[in-house]
């Protein structure tokens, strides 16, 4: 990881990272198949419709992110790389631009260690992205005490 | 009701910047006067001051007079509104996580009880 993490880019740039109890295999079989990412793809309480999933080196990935609160969030990206069971590198073309790198390593018996790295293509976008993901959630946030506020009046 | 709209500059576009960026680093490691700042980015003494007037309007930057020179020291609190700002939206990835984490339990949480069944 040393080589996508640098103080050139720390500017634009996030790292999450997490041990998986659960076989690198799986965990593969589960980000990669349609079937099962539509599953778990976005926080809990997100679902998600897959238009199209081409997981190959240039083939697209079109679906859409359903959050609790019955907000669409279309998403388009292309898949760059593929190293089966152990890289995969998207690039996310709508919205902001950004590389994502997932990295799967497995870590002892039934453990796999996934990293996730996404790599703005400037900080300036970076910035507004973050900035951005707040404000929306704010705004959500508002919608959902407006509801509620709603609610209570109609009792 | 109504709100009273403030203009204000905020630590975004102090950090917008790329000269703006180098100059904040370049002050983090040592108080620089205006003369040493321009000459450390080989830019002219009027754009220095361009930049260090917004970021001193940011907060980033306090400046004092001591004789003729004027003093340039970083004042990094703002940038951990920044920090704040990235760290809630990596929340949206580790709560991904969290999410793929449950789904590989509740599989094989499946796939263990189908297995005892076919005992």
């Amino acid at each position: 990881m040393a080589n996508e993490k640098n103080s050139a880019t720390a500017d634009r740039e996030l790292l999450v990272t997490r041990v998986l109890n659960a076989p690198r295999t799986l965990v593969w079989e589960v980000w990669t198949n349609p079937d099962h990412i539509k599953n778990w793809w976005g926080p809990n309480g997100f679902t998600n419709t897959i238009y199209s999933m081409d997981f190959r080196p240039g083939g697209k990935w079109d679906y859409v992110m359903h959050g609790p609160d019955g907000t669409d969030y279309k998403n388009k990206s292309t898949f760059i790389e593929i190293v089966k069971p152990e890289k995969i590198v998207m690039v996310h073309d709508s919205g902001p631009k950004f590389t994502a790198t997932i990295r799967f390593e497995e870590q002892g018996p039934g453990k796999t260690f996934i990293s996730w790295h996404m790599l703005f293509d400037t900080a300036e976008e970076f910035i507004r992205t973050v900035k951005t993901f707040k404000a929306d959630e704010g705004l959500q946030q508002n919608i959902v005490k407006l509801d509620q506020y709603l609610q209570n009046l109609k009792q | 009701m109504y709100y009273r709209i403030i203009m204000r500059r905020d630590v975004y576009q102090a950090i917008a910047d790329p000269t703006r960026r180098q100059i904040i680093a370049v002050l983090a490691g040592k108080s620089l006067t205006l003369n040493n700042v321009a000459d450390s980015f080989g830019i002219s003494r009027q754009a220095v001051s361009k930049h260090i007037k917004i970021l001193t309007e940011c907060g980033l930057v306090a400046v004092t007079d001591k004789g003729r020179e004027r003093h340039c020291q970083a004042t990094l609190q703002p940038l951990h509104e920044v920090a704040e700002w990235i760290n809630h939206y990596r929340q949206f990835y580790e709560a991904q996580l969290d999410s793929l984490e449950n789904y590989l339990a509740t599989l094989q949480t499946k796939n263990k009880k189908h297995g005892k069944r076919k005992k």
